[in-house]
């Protein structure tokens, strides 16, 4: 195994703070525990964990308040966890710096898949991502410019081409609907959350087999898009 | 009865009568021009009813009373001096100048409490549209204090059973994995109970929709896979067209009404059959259908199924899900309703209208 991680879980919940400490030391993470954001800023900056799990709910200091206080110091990944319904909760916190996030109940699975996600996007600078995506029958060359599904090429408009390239440079990991505006169609011109969704469905139509059931470019529901991790 | 319009008229005559009554009594001690001065007190008294007429009328009878009864010749309307003639002028005129300034200065009076109770009437209802914004804002603090609460113990249970299964050796224990599937499908079956009952509080209590326009297509796109393991060994077959137009809709909430209307298929479908949804332009709005090919409704059924806590004894569901369904509709400005699905079956259908910005 190689050497241990360090995940550091700010959490008020004892319940949840259980089952993440027995199922994470099972996959090889050490866990620190912090029950307060004061305490959980304090370890952060003693323990310097590889990654931080954040729930936003906190009892002594709002969640978003304690991100941007670790954000001002540490580029550490930080999955935050969040309800169901909280979705504008969910954006503040990927503006201000947020690698991705979960919303309860979330199984170990997913907390796992985003931890490993999470933990290669922040060992490699952009311009290394991998330039070949490949999942589930379709993909990207980034380098060429180029989209298959199923070995046959497709094309695709170049705003349809650019939206494919920010998901498969943040592939795995959740891109939030104002990230898509600001990357895709630049500062300077007029865009709509209406032509994101439209331009999305548009891709869909070119990149998934069945469009109403993606297995690629998924929805987060009010929050942005996720394009599944490509296999290794 | 006499009417109002009248009793000012009356109320001028009295006062006069009154003023000429006084004035027999002070007319031996005084100068007789001195008595002009009660006239005009008594018209000064009918102007304070704020009204022109009886004001005119009271200073005219005053003038008649002091000619006849103490003008020289008394009890005789003739006049012996001219110069009374330009006292007779001069005190109507007089009376007629006081009356319509007093009246006047009444009016501003009365326009200036108008104004100021519409004043406090206006900072009433700023006052109680503040009060309802922040209600609003308590309920919604409420509701996602009670969903953070329903939810955490939720995400242990759920959390702790994946992660006992993810322990290989437990896993392989006999009958171990079957039941921790259980927790965890149970588990998730609940939240989204909670969920269903979270929004029927929030549609309830009046908060607003957040709506925006969306592709029909990417809400049930996250409706199926919210539905995930429940929607195991079914086929849904899914018939939107690629350019229907988008529509204006609460997402979160069109979701559920989706998950409850497959949820419902499934749980009155026998396991296997398939279940269908489609969608198209009708009119000023998209007709969306959920059907499938079970046992259908019975023949009263198809209103009753919408009502809160109705439910089928036969099978499993608190009969929240539909009438949730018709609350989110009908929110939306659409309508809801069930029918017998040719070939056999039931169809769920409703009508959700396009907004005026749609077919871009």
């Amino acid at each position: 195994m190689e050497t241990e991680k360090t995940l550091l879980v700010i959490e008020d919940e004892p319940a949840i703070l259980t089952f993440l400490r027995s199922s994470l030391e099972d996959k090889g993470w050490h866990v620190e525990e912090a029950r307060t954001a004061r305490i959980g800023l304090e370890l952060a900056a003693r323990k310097k964990p590889d990654a931080i799990l954040l729930d936003l709910g906190l009892p002594d200091k709002d969640g978003l308040q304690a991100l941007k206080e670790l954000r001002k110091w540490t580029s550490a990944p930080v999955i935050i966890v969040s309800a169901r319904g909280q979705e504008t909760d969910k954006i503040a916190g990927l503006d201000a710096g947020a690698d991705d996030y979960l919303t309860k109940p979330f199984g170990i699975k997913e907390l796992l898949a985003r931890l490993r996600v999470a933990m290669r996007h922040a060992s490699q600078r952009p311009e290394d991502a991998p330039p070949l995506y490949d999942h589930a029958g379709l993909k990207v060359d980034l380098i060429g410019r180029r989209v298959w599904l199923r070995k046959k090429e497709v094309h695709l408009s170049p705003l349809q081409y650019d939206l494919l390239a920010v998901l498969v440079r943040n592939a795995g990991r959740v891109v939030s609907q104002s990230q898509l505006m600001k990357e895709v169609w630049g500062e300077e011109r007029e865009v709509t959350p209406e032509l994101v969704r439209i331009t999305v469905h548009q891709l869909r139509h070119k990149i998934e087999p069945d469009p109403v059931r993606p297995r690629s470019l998924k929805t987060e529901a009010g929050v942005g898009y996720r394009l599944e991790a490509g296999e290794d | 009865m006499i009417s109002p319009f009248w009793r000012d008229y009356g109320f001028a005559t009295v006062i006069v009568a009154a003023c000429t009554a006084l004035s027999f009594l002070i007319y031996p001690h005084l100068e007789l021009t001195n008595l002009v001065m009660i006239y005009l007190v008594g018209t000064l008294v009918v102007a304070g009813r704020g009204r022109r007429g009886p004001a005119a009328l009271a200073s005219a009878l005053s003038v008649l009373c002091f000619d006849y009864f103490f003008v020289p010749p008394r009890f005789r309307f003739s006049v012996s001096d001219v110069q009374y003639l330009w006292t007779f002028a001069v005190m109507f005129g007089a009376a007629m100048i006081i009356s319509q300034l007093t009246i006047r200065l009444r009016e501003e009076a009365e326009v200036a409490r108008e104004s100021e109770q519409r004043g406090t009437w206006l900072m009433e209802k700023a006052k109680k549209a503040e009060l309802e914004a922040e209600t609003e804002r308590m309920r919604s603090s409420l509701l996602s204090s009670v969903s953070h609460d329903l939810r955490t113990p939720l995400t242990a249970i759920v959390g702790s059973a994946g992660a006992l299964l993810a322990k290989e050796p437990l896993r392989k224990a006999p009958g171990v994995r079957v039941l921790l599937e259980n927790i965890q499908e149970e588990g998730e079956r609940l939240s989204h109970l909670v969920q269903n009952l979270l929004e029927v509080t929030r549609l309830e209590s009046g908060v607003r929709l957040q709506k925006s326009q969306y592709p029909l297509e990417e809400v049930v796109g996250t409706s199926l896979e919210r539905l995930g393991s429940l929607l195991k060994g079914r086929k849904i077959q899914t018939h939107l067209p690629e350019n229907l137009p988008l529509i204006p809709m609460d997402p979160a909430l069109m979701e559920q009404v989706f998950i409850n209307l497959l949820e419902n298929g499934l749980r009155h479908t026998p396991a296997g059959s398939p279940l269908e949804v489609s969608a198209k332009v009708d009119g000023k709005g998209v007709l969306v259908t959920v059907a499938d090919k079970g046992p259908g409704l019975k023949e009263g059924e198809l209103e009753r199924v919408f009502g809160k806590f109705y439910h089928d004894p036969s099978s499993p569901g608190a009969g929240l899900g539909l009438a949730i369904c018709r609350a989110v509709v009908n929110a939306h400005g659409g309508h809801i309703w069930a029918e017998h699905r040719p070939g056999g079956g039931a169809m769920f259908r409703f009508v959700l209208p396009l907004g005026d910005t749609h077919g871009n």
